[in-house]
């Protein structure tokens, strides 16, 4: 991973990106980020952080981490990777809804009305759940006091620019040309 | 003037330290026993402590200088959020609490920020409340040189002041220890145990001057001997906040409510007096606490002398 600053406040900015890096290093998120833009400059304020993912490792079929038995009045889920157990309940709420979807015991879920072929296109995507755990990084380094804040999304790069009271237009300009410049590199 | 130190060793002919202690005019502090092994803090005059230390090899215990001991001091952070808590807060005081100092932690409400950061004048009394201030902001210089000192500047108690970028001096703050910030790991590398030393050396030095000052006029009673007035209350005793009795350098904070106990503490007699006419007992901030401040004996002499209408006359 490559951590970049630039900004008015040198050594300030080389000690967000050691703070950076190590929040990462407690939350496991070394290996998900291949760049890493800093922009600090203390007397607006603004700072801005932009990262750029790596391509998660595909999403997995559900069948990968359970097994699915047809039953009477639907269908048994047994958690085969405990890891995953979280993310393939959300995701079953989130397709059949709360009412259908009964988790039985820790390892256990229970979907009534379906059968196995019903569930068998469903996949867990890891993404989205990675993406939440590197947003929670940038929160943990961003400076408490800057609550006003903006982003900028593209498929594999996130930019939050953050200020005290409100954005000067050319600060978002800023922003916004050093989200396009780690979209490009 | 008082010199606090740590006794460590077996029970055995104890007693006979206790009346060495007694005999050259110094205080018990703390005892801890452990089956039989005992810790005993204690302040004795500083030229005194050739004595001590005789009397420590013949019992074969070891003595240890605990230079904070007796004192209270407060770590405040811009704010308890997970930004600035838990580490370099913590660390720093669990550090001046290895010194012997009762530590506490303070966050601001509206701490964080740069043009928004501000202190309240409650939370500058409750700080005031303590003997020694250590303040602890943040990585970027120009937050730091035009804002951030300004949380610090009218306390009236010595304040360290603690930061990331390197300054030779910032205003309002009697000592400075740069290349500290904003942490989000335990301070356990070398160069970073070294900066918590440079912390507790400033505190150390700081309250030693106070002590130095205090001495110059002293204190009507020592707060020691308040405390042991204080530990025979059977609401002291009874009560179950950790150190319901905590020294100041120039009083006590006992841990009742004020509602409840100030008469009871103010009519304690101590040296034939009563307390409520040689210290100043106020209702602390901290809820539930009485505060205790002793006045000086010039202070005592002058009021006496005010009451009578003649000369100064109280003795000590």
């Amino acid at each position: 991973m490559e951590i970049l600053v630039e900004g008015s406040d040198q050594k300030g900015a080389e000690d967000y990106a050691l703070l950076f890096e190590h929040i990462l290093l407690e939350m496991g998120l070394t290996n998900v980020l291949e760049k890493v833009m800093l922009l600090v400059r203390p007397e607006d304020p603004l700072f801005v952080v932009s990262v750029r993912m790596r391509r998660a490792s595909g999403a997995r079929p559900i069948y990968d981490v359970v097994q699915l038995d047809d039953k009477e009045g639907g269908v048994m889920l047994s958690v085969t990777d405990e890891t995953y157990a979280p993310r393939v309940l959300a995701l079953l709420w989130k397709t059949f809804g709360r009412d259908r979807v009964e988790q039985l015991t820790r390892y256990e879920i229970f979907v009534s009305g379906k059968d196995r072929t019903d569930l068998w296109d469903l996949k867990i995507d890891p993404e989205e759940e990675l993406r939440a755990q590197v947003l929670d990084a940038i929160w943990k380094l961003v400076p408490e006091g800057l609550k006003i804040r903006h982003s900028f999304n593209s498929e594999n790069v996130m930019t939050i620019a953050n200020t005290e009271h409100g954005f000067q237009p050319d600060w978002l300009q800023k922003a916004e040309q050093l989200h396009h410049s780690m979209e490009a590199a | 003037m008082y010199q606090v130190l740590m006794f460590d060793g077996g029970v055995y002919k104890v007693g006979e330290l206790y009346e060495l202690i007694e005999d050259i005019g110094g205080f018990v502090i703390q005892k801890t026993q452990i089956q039989t092994q005992i810790i005993i803090t204690f302040a004795i005059p500083e030229e005194d402590r050739p004595i001590i230390d005789r009397k420590t090899s013949e019992l074969g215990g070891k003595i240890a200088d605990v230079p904070l001991a007796g004192t209270e001091i407060v770590v405040v952070g811009p704010t308890l959020g997970r930004h600035h808590m838990p580490h370099p807060i913590c660390d720093i005081a669990e550090n001046l609490r290895r010194y012997g100092a009762i530590t506490v932690v303070m966050g601001l409400a509206r701490g964080r920020g740069k043009h928004t950061a501000q202190i309240s004048a409650e939370e500058k009394a409750i700080i005031e409340e303590y003997d020694a201030a250590v303040f602890m902001v943040g990585n970027f210089r120009e937050c730091v040189e035009k804002h951030k000192f300004k949380l610090w500047q009218d306390i009236q108690i010595p304040v360290v002041a603690t930061c990331g970028p390197e300054f030779d001096a910032l205003p309002a703050c009697e000592a400075l220890v740069c290349g500290i910030g904003r942490k989000v790991e335990r301070m356990r590398r070398a160069e970073e145990i070294q900066k918590l030393e440079e912390v507790a050396q400033k505190v150390q030095h700081l309250i030693e001057l106070k002590r130095r000052d205090t001495d110059e006029d002293p204190l009507f009673v020592h707060p020691a001997e308040i405390k042991d007035r204080l530990d025979e209350m059977q609401a002291i005793q009874d009560n179950l906040r950790p150190a319901p009795v905590v020294l100041h350098v120039n009083g006590v904070r006992a841990k009742l409510p004020y509602e409840d106990f100030a008469d009871a503490v103010s009519g304690m007699e101590v040296y034939g007096r009563k307390l409520g006419e040689v210290t100043t007992i106020t209702p602390s901030r901290m809820p539930g606490s009485i505060l205790i401040r002793i006045k000086t004996r010039s202070q005592v002499e002058a009021e006496d002398a005010a009451r009578t209408g003649g000369e100064p006359t109280a003795k000590g």
